[in-house]
């Protein structure tokens, strides 16, 4: 059963309102709730039973997998490797998560590690959103791990999503790419209280042509502290850029490293980063408009976040 | 409608130039604004104009005196309490922002997300294209596109008093014109009593009434005509290096 709880982790972390169409595999306290496969996309435990192996037919587009996973026991802490087998031109969207609610003073946590064989032409859009509730006092930490291996001309967008609540999280994604293949990635992570969030990306350009682009949103609020390590290294005629913003509030800490390395001539890489308070004139402009000045805050930073 | 009564702005030693204690921007600045009016505001840089108009939207609070806005006294408000009373800016340097777009700032002026609303207020304001209105208002936007959703903004507030600092910067030698007239038209229509600080002859040469404004203090109020050997003696604007804003920006020779 799904009580009310859990269905509002659901909700946060994957918009469900229920059991979704297509595709599933939903994940509770560290145990298989539900799960459904379709004609084209298969989901099965891996061989040494630590996570799920879901496979995706070549060809299959306009399908959907929610694999969403919620954690509402106190003092639980779940770890998971999941694969993902892309099959050639297939085009598909991937809605992870992890909602967490903690209610006592014991910790809870879960790691994930998602690993990604896109095949060729394929396309993916993967979605991972990370949330935590609940008024008791044991620390919540989200540890995820993203592998991303792009054959020729795959396509890949990634958004993560951490809007408060996770104590700890460190994040880290890697990713390789072969000739003619994308990657974006939008990462977008708010923190506050005495909340720390580390996120650390490893992309290699393997092949000619290949890109990526890398966006990075972060506010940190109160006492919080964020890290964003960004790493893009080009083996090939390739492009990458990386953009990094961070806004910070109170107390709050920031450390932004974008590291750009070319081992090719015809390599090109870029990339901007820039940390510091809302800007004035934003703030006087919203203000001249009528809202007040923590109505001007709460409409910046949702919009930097949106 | 908006009553100056002998206003003061002074900045800290820190900022003052000279080593001074301080430094008086604005000098004992007395006017009274008159409903449905249109007023320029013009005056060699550095004489304190912008101050001025900051000043009356609560973005400088003013050091001495007081602001009565249709009778109620305004001057320690702050810039949100104004705007809700019915004053509304056009800024000189607008903001940019990333993630904000043109429809969340129009919104937010209107007091409404409807979409036939907004509409209308884009028609008003001479908006042809649709699509404008999801672009996002961040460093990517010409400076003229800015100043557009600068006056748009603005207009949208159907403001019993509009100031705007400088609007013509930023925008091609074609569009003052009718620019000047959607402004007077929001006062024929509106009655919104306007103030408009700039250089522009066209702007000047529409106001009802001109405020000549030099070292903190009005040094002149009345029409174009009656200023002409003033502003020529001052060379208000005939030097390239005391003029102001952007190299668009024409000025009154």
């Amino acid at each position: 059963m799904l009580d009310a709880i859990d269905k509002n982790l659901l909700k946060a972390v994957a918009n469900l309102d229920g059991i979704p169409q297509g595709a599933f595999n939903i994940r509770k306290n560290g145990e298989l709730f539900s799960r459904q496969v379709s004609d084209n996309i298969n989901i099965e435990p891996n061989q040494d039973g630590t996570g799920i192996v879901v496979t995706v037919k070549p060809g299959a587009t306009n399908e959907s997998v929610h694999i969403p996973v919620i954690l509402s026991q106190a003092g639980l802490h779940d770890v998971v490797y999941n694969s993902f087998i892309i099959g050639e031109g297939a085009d598909v969207t991937i809605v992870a998560g992890c909602g967490i609610h903690c209610a006592s003073h014991k910790n809870e946590g879960h790691e994930g590690i998602h690993e990604f064989r896109v095949g060729k032409n394929a396309i993916i859009r993967y979605q991972e959103k990370h949330v935590a509730t609940g008024e008791g006092k044991g620390k919540r930490s989200l540890n995820p791990t993203t592998k991303v291996y792009l054959d020729e001309n795959a396509l890949v967008e990634m958004e993560l999503t951490q809007i408060g609540g996770v104590d700890e999280a460190k994040r880290v994604n890697e990713a390789e790419l072969a000739a003619g293949s994308s990657l974006f990635v939008t990462e977008r992570i708010l923190t506050e209280k005495e909340q720390i969030a580390v996120s650390e990306n490893n992309i290699v350009l393997k092949g000619d042509n290949s890109k990526t682009n890398l966006v990075s949103r972060s506010v940190i609020k109160e006492d919080s502290k964020q890290d964003f390590f960004a790493n893009v290294e080009a083996r090939a005629k390739s492009y990458g850029h990386i953009e990094c913003d961070a806004i910070i509030m109170d107390n709050g800490v920031n450390e932004t490293v974008p590291a750009l390395r070319a081992l090719h001539p015809d390599a090109e890489l870029t990339h901007e980063a820039s940390i510091g308070k809302i800007a004035n004139d934003q703030l006087i402009k919203l203000m001249s408009l009528g809202l007040t000045y923590d109505e001007a805050v709460d409409r910046i930073i949702r919009g930097f976040l949106k | 409608m908006l009553e100056l009564k002998d206003i003061y702005f002074t900045v800290p030693g820190e900022e003052a130039e000279n080593g001074a204690a301080e430094k008086t921007i604005l000098n004992g600045i007395n006017f009274t604004f008159e409903k449905g009016k249109f007023y320029a505001i013009t005056g060699p840089n550095g004489g304190g104009k912008t101050t001025l108009a900051k000043t009356i939207m609560g973005i400088n609070q003013a050091t001495g005196g007081q602001i009565l806005y249709n009778g109620k006294e305004i001057t320690d408000m702050t810039i949100t309490d104004r705007a809700r009373e019915g004053i509304a800016y056009g800024f000189q340097q607008s903001a940019r922002f990333k993630g904000v777009t043109f429809r969340d700032l129009l919104a937010i002026a209107a007091g409404t997300e409807d979409e036939g609303q907004l509409m209308d207020i884009l028609a008003r304001v001479g908006f042809c294209s649709l699509d404008f209105l999801d672009k996002p208002v961040d460093a990517k936007l010409s400076g003229g596109e800015i100043k557009k959703i600068e006056l748009a903004t603005t207009i949208a507030r159907n403001p019993g008093l509009a100031i705007y600092d400088e609007p013509d910067t930023g925008i091609d030698l074609w569009t003052i014109a009718p620019m000047v007239s959607l402004i007077k038209r929001q006062i024929t229509d509106k009655g919104t009593t306007t103030i408009v600080v700039s250089h522009n002859k066209a702007f000047l040469e529409a106001a009802d009434c001109l405020l000549l404004i030099k070292k903190g203090q009005i040094e002149f109020t009345g029409d174009l005509e009656g200023a002409m050997p003033l502003l020529s003696d001052l060379s208000v604007c005939g030097y390239g290096n005391v003029c102001e804003g952007d190299i668009d920006a024409r000025c009154y020779r």
